[in-house]
């Protein structure tokens, strides 16, 4: 409550107490993970596990299982980013740029999928590819993360084009250069990073999407996450799922870097309706 | 107003006429992608539950799937048990985020940064890793136990496959997205309001509850809208570290889909979450259409 009285006190008590309860809580665990995965042997009442070492790296890496699932986990989410960016970009192109006969109306249903808990809705989905056969195969997987992805693809790289300096463009029209040429040379530099990200984010968020590959996918489709799942629920040697959190943990590092500035801002926030 | 200036600008650059069917034509593949895939099994679900085929073979009014599920006891369970930790969460999310939001919003320098960074980091711990990490931590004989142990204390009784565990795993990956969205709403309260009451000899507890809480009102309710949306029917967590029976909705719709396979009954439950949340689904889509409005 200190902080409400705008008094600077010369030691910020309140900020060292959330800070402590916040490392306890969120890094602890993520540590104890940390530690398991370089560990050989932990037997019970020890504080600290009796041998450190690579010995499970080279065990968990070289089972077949996970390798499988990593080719398939990259493939999948490589297939539906790049079908995303390929049906979406036009998309906010379009969105931001053109006036067409409801514009508005379509550009806000993009919502409807956040409107649904959505876990009901991905049974929902589920019930008309039973009809379809489309469960247990590699495709349904893709449709279903592809869903995902939409309104993250549309709005964000939206925002992107309209940010673009609309004079630029104008001004190299005027001196005879191609709509194409315009796009490229000026569009789309401008728009460039913001649309990188947001071409990131969805490649990392469909890389670690659990509940649709489980729902869809099971039994054909197992990706990481499906993986590391049956790993934590029949797996008796605990630093595979260790040593699998630290490796499927990197792409998520990738994305914590390049985000940093991103969600720092209040933006990100106001992107969820804050 | 943009819209105004565009719509000024556009003539010079080029015939707006010609541009209207070429703009329907690029957003056409994904609003089709989904109107299938989202409003279409939204409607198809709610369909196919309401008007079912009877031994004829004819097509009629039947709500015998919902009379089931409201009448049966293990359905009924599910449901409270899904009711309680979306409550719970909720509760225990507004005591976690608020005050750290208030300490980020009226603290500056490298520990509040600090803090910041902490409360945003589960974002990028996939629910997955969380799981693994929470069993390390509070499961049977996890970092807790060796704690206690070392320092002579009885073991905890382990939250992990209790109705405890899906709610302590739910609010540790939805602390990031509660403390942004209260965090930009506590953005719009100004100092100076906050500095007048003070002046006037306002305490903390008055200045928050009178100054701070009407201005954020709205975003608290964004921030339980979005989190209650999210953990009404989980699934990963609660099916990883919840109890198998009762279970909560979402490991629920899973089972009746794939190892019943009973479509219709999984069906009939993704209604009646759509039914528990279609409040909260309207209020965050408005408050989302209205800040991108603006």
């Amino acid at each position: 409550m200190t902080t409400l009285a705008l008094v600077r006190p010369r030691t910020d008590w309140l900020g060292i107490v959330f800070a402590a309860l916040l490392t306890i809580a969120i890094v602890g665990p993520l540590l104890v993970v940390g530690t398991w995965a370089f560990t050989e042997v932990w037997r019970y009442p020890n504080v600290i596990p009796q041998q450190f070492g690579f010995r499970f790296w080279g065990q968990t890496l070289g089972r077949p299982d996970v390798w499988n699932a990593l080719m398939l986990s990259l493939q999948l989410t490589t297939v539906v980013t790049l079908l995303s960016a390929a049906i979406c970009l036009p998309a906010a192109y379009a969105f931001a740029r053109m006036s067409f006969p409801g514009r508005n109306i379509l550009f806000f249903s993009f919502l409807a999928g956040h409107a649904f808990p959505k876990f009901g809705l991905l049974v929902a989905i589920a019930a008309i590819f039973l009809q379809l056969d489309l469960i247990g195969t590699f495709w349904g997987v893709v449709l279903i993360q592809l869903v995902g992805t939409l309104m993250f693809m549309i709005w964000i790289p939206v925002a992107a084009f309209q940010a673009v300096d609309r004079r630029m463009e104008e001004a190299a029209r005027d001196v005879g250069a191609s709509p194409l040429r315009v796009f490229w040379s000026i569009t789309l530099p401008q728009a460039g990073p913001t649309i990188a990200a947001a071409v990131l984010l969805s490649f990392v968020g469909t890389f670690y999407e659990t509940e649709g590959a489980w729902l869809i996918g099971a039994p054909g489709i197992r990706t990481m996450p499906v993986l590391m799942i049956s790993y934590i629920n029949n797996q008796m040697v605990i630093q595979f799922g260790a040593v699998l959190s630290v490796v499927l943990w990197v792409p998520s590092f990738i994305a914590l870097m390049f985000a940093r500035r991103v969600i720092g801002g209040g933006a990100f926030a106001r992107g969820f309706g804050g | 107003m943009s819209e105004v200036t565009e719509g000024a600008v556009r003539p010079l650059i080029d015939g707006a006429a010609r541009r209207r069917p070429i703009g329907l034509l690029l957003v056409a593949i994904p609003v089709l992608l989904m109107i299938w895939l989202v409003i279409w099994p939204a409607m198809n679900a709610i369909g196919r539950t309401i008007w079912r085929t009877d031994a004829n073979g004819q097509l009629s009014f039947d709500l015998s799937s919902y009379v089931f599920f409201f009448s049966d006891r293990y359905s009924l369970d599910n449901l409270a048990v899904t009711l309680w930790t979306t409550f719970v969460c909720a509760i225990l999310l507004l005591v976690i985020c608020l005050p750290i939001a208030l300490y980020l919003r009226f603290s500056h320098g490298r520990l509040s940064a600090y803090v910041q960074a902490l409360a945003i980091f589960p974002m990028f711990v996939p629910s997955i890793i969380l799981a693994f990490a929470f069993i390390r931590v509070l499961g049977p004989n996890g970092m807790v136990d060796i704690l206690l142990n070392a320092v002579d204390l009885p073991k905890i009784r382990t939250p992990y496959l209790t109705p405890w565990g899906p709610v302590i795993g739910l609010v540790w990956d939805n602390i990031p997205l509660t403390v942004l969205i209260l965090l930009a709403g506590l953005g719009s309260v100004a100092n100076q309001s906050i500095e007048a009451a003070r002046d006037v000899g306002a305490n903390a507890l008055q200045v928050f509850w009178h100054i701070i809480l009407p201005r954020i009102s709205n975003s608290v309710l964004v921030a339980l809208s979005f989190s209650v949306l999210g953990i009404f029917s989980s699934f990963t967590l609660p099916y990883l570290l919840g109890p198998a029976s009762p279970e909560m909705l979402g490991p629920f719709m899973q089972r009746t889909l794939r190892e019943v396979q009973n479509p219709v009954g999984a069906m009939t439950q993704a209604v009646v979450a759509f039914g528990f949340c279609i409040v909260f689904g309207l209020f965050y889509v408005r408050s989302v259409a209205r800040n991108q409005g603006k």
